[in-house]
């Protein structure tokens, strides 16, 4: 049967990072290949001995997917490609492309300068894996070899974030990455079409929560940002160049606009020109919103965000600053940090994850007193007296978004990872009972093989469409197929259905007969034309409603099986009956009078062994017969 | 789009607003619209659907930076998590948590027959349906209000009518009390006031009072008004003192009354509460507030829910003027026609967090918020 087999790699409750094999159509594909940010050790890495145990991993695997750039999707990617060794193509969208390397030396650096790590990877292993990415288009399909193609979708989520969808055949798997179902303001929403896949992977970390709306987070920020600024505070808010940067600024710009606010808002210089550069780069990738804005002027000429001096910051009263980079690992948020830190009034606003290693990390943790390198403010210990906010704007689908992306890609099947099986049972029920498909969830490490049933289109000749009508019955339908028989023929990429005698004509081949014979020794003194006969009334006693006659030619025939009666030559008392019989003569509706009928079913003998046993116990009902005759067979 | 804009716009106003008015504030959008909202534990509630088939149950948890104290800043969680999930079938009207268990009771408001629930615990998060208790109707136009008897033993008081109310044994389903009168009064609600004096409200604004211990005919306190047509709420605070013990009885038209659990026919105070549109409302929510002496919340006119304070009434009933409005479900819902407007199906405060109420609407929201009491604003944060 054909199967679609789906492997998250990893162990036990893991949840932190995404790396998912996929095997189809004879094809093994990868999806993700993310770092598990919370260990330190070897457990950080996809465990790829599941693939081969030594040696690279090239002849194993037909591609690789990254779907979007954050690190638990991509961050063992210049690991799995130039430490474990792959040369084969890596796919991801534009943005993706141009962001992950960023995000990965970031995290190289972060790792091996401040942590001191030695087995991990190096700024050339990126750059060298890089080199192996081929970038999609959405909606754009990409044979990857004769028979795989692939095609990325809007996923919302970051910029970039791709769903993909991956064919072999008739066979499909669609693979969603991280994605959401409701706009934001820099971001649109995930969209499919209905295409149909026989398996729809998703995560299942947010499947079971309901998600507080964007606008309530957007007022925790403002009502946090607000009551600093009243206080003669200073506000710090660390960010990437990309994405929530620019939302949070819009953000700003308003509520200033609305309250009539005269604090100042800056913006680094050096996020400016990147954000402006990439934005310029993806700009269809943001939504119709940012898209006019950008048309109209500048992304980043706001009426009250300014650039960023390194001076302002010991300018007095109250501001707003948003610096990169965005974990408080280094440069120009971190020395903000380092002046803003010991005033209580002041505030750092963290606006999403940050690596462990990192003074982000520390302080999102409790950290209330940090060792800092180089110059401190008062003893090797920098006070933080500051207050730490931890806010959360990224984009998730819920319970409800992903019903929706199911109602919208109609899978044939659903999968759902990194979930504990005991807390999803009603997700699952709901899943199936809604939709009426089957929905696995496989633990880290576990293999789920999907039977697919591809459907493999026939022509059918007029002729043979003709007879299987005239035979009568209900037209056939999905719901009731109709077993019909024909002759398959397989000419060039056609498949075609005909009736025998046609296959038989088109090859150039006559039609041949298959006709069994069996010999069945009886014991009686009549003559040969007197046995005959008898056995003829017997049978017309026995075999009511089958048509049996006797012919003129010494033959007693019962629908087509062909009865002749001889002696032996060594004596005459013992009669030989001679049946013959064609392949295509229908017996079961004989054999459904006998009693051997239910032994027939259950071990199906070849045919002329139940000719012969029937024969023999219809026989050992005659009259007059001996009960010792045995079968020989010809 | 212009509407959409302008829709933007008067939510930015009320948003913003909110900035002052509101410590904390979460809004959600569920599947499908929920009547019912039942503490299950400090920290979760249960909604169900009410569409005529197929229903779901949920049991949610708070967001936990909701919940936390000191390290809130530090917790960045503002999701539900939907800890257990069941399916029904048919609509659920009423939803009543047995105390020390997790065991719920619904009723489906077409009959008088209970349903029983099992919420599930550590091992699986699936709610399932245990078993039924009968009720002396098959049919019925409103359906049974339910009271869970506050001890330890898993008893449900429950009837549609005030005639019907009997107290049921969970385990074993036998009738331990029925309370004996004539009257056919439809109810509107049911709560026991000790462990067992219980308080039945009906519709027509009177209150019954009886003890479960006893066959004693109940003592009857009869409606404020004799209009026919006029539909009333009862609400009893459970306050710790006998003195504290209050009833108040809201009607369709936007009167309220106030009266001791003691003497509830006697003086006690009332006022004409501004609601928008009173006569068309069919799931009124009147409610103490647990922990705020003299505070009641109702919601079911509108879109708003509505916060009183009592000791402003006098004897006289006269018009009251809010304390607070919770206008969220009204300003975020987008109405595409303007037949049903959207209105709240119901609300619950938190039984210890002072200021902090969940309310559900007709559109599927569900908000939770912590109101900033007007009289106090600038003031420090109290507990």
């Amino acid at each position: 049967m054909p199967e679609i087999k789906v492997t998250p790699l990893g162990a036990g409750q893991d949840v932190g990072r995404s790396c998912i094999l996929v095997s189809i159509g004879g094809k093994n594909i990868m999806l993700d290949c993310g770092m598990h940010m919370g260990y330190n050790d070897d457990r950080r890495f996809p465990d790829f001995s599941y693939i081969t145990q030594n040696g690279r991993l090239t002849d194993f695997l037909d591609c690789l997917i990254i779907s979007h750039f954050h690190l638990d999707h991509c961050g063992a990617l210049p690991y799995m490609s130039e430490m474990v060794g792959y040369d084969g193509p890596i796919y991801m969208t534009h943005p993706t492309k141009a962001i992950c390397p960023i995000l990965l030396e970031d995290f190289r650096k972060i790792t091996v300068d401040k942590k001191g790590e030695t087995n991990f990877f190096t700024s050339q292993m990126i750059k060298d894996c890089m080199k192996k990415v081929i970038p999609l288009n959405l909606h754009q399909t990409v044979q990857v070899d004769d028979e795989l193609e692939i095609k990325a979708y809007y996923a919302g989520h970051v910029l970039g974030a791709a769903m993909v969808h991956i064919k072999v055949g008739s066979e499909s798997v669609v693979y969603t990455g991280d994605y959401n179902m409701t706009p934001d303001r820099h971001l649109g929403a995930a969209w499919i079409d209905k295409c149909r896949p026989d398996i729809l992977i998703s995560e299942s970390t947010y499947a079971t929560t309901i998600r507080d709306s964007k606008r309530c987070r957007e007022r925790d920020f403002l009502k946090k940002v607000h009551e600093s600024i009243e206080r003669g505070g200073k506000v710090l808010i660390p960010v990437f160049a990309l994405g929530r940067a620019q939302e949070l600024c819009i953000l700003l710009e308003t509520f200033w606009e609305r309250m009539n606010l005269k604090a100042p808002i800056y913006f680094s210089t050096g996020l400016t020109e990147k954000a402006n550069h990439y934005y310029k780069l993806f700009i269809t990738w943001t939504n119709q919103k940012i898209r006019k804005t950008f048309v109209q002027r500048n992304m980043f000429e706001f009426k009250h965000i300014k650039a960023f001096d390194r001076s302002y910051a010991d300018n007095p009263g109250p501001m707003v600053v948003f610096a990169t980079p965005g974990m408080l690992h280094a440069g120009q948020s971190l020395q903000i940090f380092k002046k803003w830190a010991g005033n209580e009034k002041n505030m750092v606003i963290m606006p999403g994850y940050c690596v462990q290693g990192t003074i982000g990390h520390k302080i999102l943790n409790g950290q209330r007193k940090l060792e800092m390198e180089g110059r401190a403010q008062n003893g090797p210990l920098l006070d933080v007296k500051l207050q730490v906010e931890y806010m959360s704007f990224s984009a998730h689908a819920d319970a409800k978004g992903i019903m929706q992306l199911i109602r919208m890609a109609e899978p044939r099947n659903m999968l759902l990872v990194h979930g504990e099986a005991v807390k999803m049972e009603f997700l699952k029920g709901k899943i199936e009972q809604e939709f009426s498909i089957d929905c696995y969830m496989p633990a880290n490490g576990e293999t789920t093989t999907v039977t697919t049933n591809p459907s493999v289109p026939v022509d059918i000749s007029l002729n043979l469409l003709k007879r299987e009508m005239a035979l009568g019955g209900p037209l056939p339908d999905p719901k009731k197929p109709r077993t019909m028989h024909g002759t398959l023929i397989m000419k060039e990429n056609s498949l075609k259905l005909v009736s025998s005698e046609q296959a038989l004509k088109e090859l150039g081949l006559n039609e041949h007969q298959l006709r069994f014979t069996c010999h069945v020794q009886l014991q009686d003194p009549h003559s040969d034309a007197d046995t005959l006969h008898r056995i003829y009334t017997h049978l017309k006693s026995v075999l009511k409603g089958y048509t049996i006659q006797h012919l003129p030619d010494g033959t007693v025939i019962v629908e087509s099986i062909v009865i002749k009666v001889s002696s032996s030559a060594e004596d005459s008392n013992t009669k030989v009956l001679l049946l013959s019989w064609s392949y295509q003569v229908i017996i079961e509706p004989l054999l459904k009078k006998s009693f051997l009928y239910p032994a027939v079913l259950a071990n199906p003998p070849l045919k002329s062994d139940v000719i012969s046993s029937f024969w023999v116990q219809t026989l050992l009902q005659f009259p007059d017969s001996n009960k010792h005759c045995g079968i020989t067979e010809s | 789009e212009m509407e959409d804009a302008e829709f933007e716009d008067i939510l930015d106003d009320w948003f913003i607003e909110s900035l002052k008015t509101y410590k904390d504030l979460h809004v959600y959008q569920l599947e499908h619209p929920t009547q019912v909202l039942e503490w299950t534990s400090g920290n979760s509630v249960c909604v169900a659907g009410y569409s005529q088939s197929k229903n779901e149950i949920l049991e949610l948890r708070l967001p936990l930076k909701l919940l936390a104290d000191e390290n809130k800043s530090l917790c960045a969680e503002r999701d539900f998590k939907v800890s257990h999930g069941g399916f029904t079938d048919g609509p659920v009207r009423c939803l009543t948590h047995i105390p020390g268990t997790r065991c719920a009771v619904t009723n489906d408001g077409l009959s008088s027959d209970l349903q029983v629930w099992d919420l599930g615990g550590e091992e699986s998060d699936v709610i399932r349906r245990t078993g039924s208790i009968k009720g002396k109707r098959s049919a019925s136009e409103r359906g049974s209000r339910i009271a869970a008897r506050p001890s330890s033993a898993p008893q449900v008081l429950h009837g549609a009518q005030i005639s019907d109310v009997q107290l049921t044994e969970l385990a074993s389903g036998e009738t331990l009390y029925k309370l004996e009168t004539d009257s056919a009064d439809p109810l509107s609600s049911l709560q026991f006031v000790s462990d067992t004096v219980f308080l039945a409200g009906c519709c027509n604004g009177s209150v019954y009072v009886a003890d479960t211990r006893t066959s004693a005919p109940p003592q009857l306190s009869h409606s404020p008004s004799s209009a026919e047509s006029v539909i009333w709420w009862t609400d009893a605070a459970a306050g710790p003192h006998p003195s504290s013990r209050r009833v108040i009885r809201v009607s369709s038209s936007g009167q309220a009354v106030v009266s001791d659990l003691r003497n509830l026919g006697g003086a006690g105070c009332q006022a004409q509460l501004d609601v928008q549109t009173p006569g068309r409302c069919s799931q009124v929510k009147v409610s103490w507030a647990p922990t705020l002496d003299d505070c009641i919340s109702v919601s079911g006119f509108s879109g708003v829910v509505q916060i009183y304070n009592t000791r402003l009434w006098g004897a006289e009933p006269q018009e009251a003027r809010p304390l607070f409005e919770h206008r969220g479900h009204a300003v975020s819902s987008q109405q595409t026609d303007d037949s049903v407007p959207t209105f709240v199906t119901s609300h619950i405060w938190h039984p210890e967090r002072p200021r902090t109420l969940l309310s559900a609407a007709s559109d599927g929201s569900v908000h939770v918020w912590d109101w900033v009491d007007p009289n106090r604003q600038g003031g420090s944060p109290t507990p």
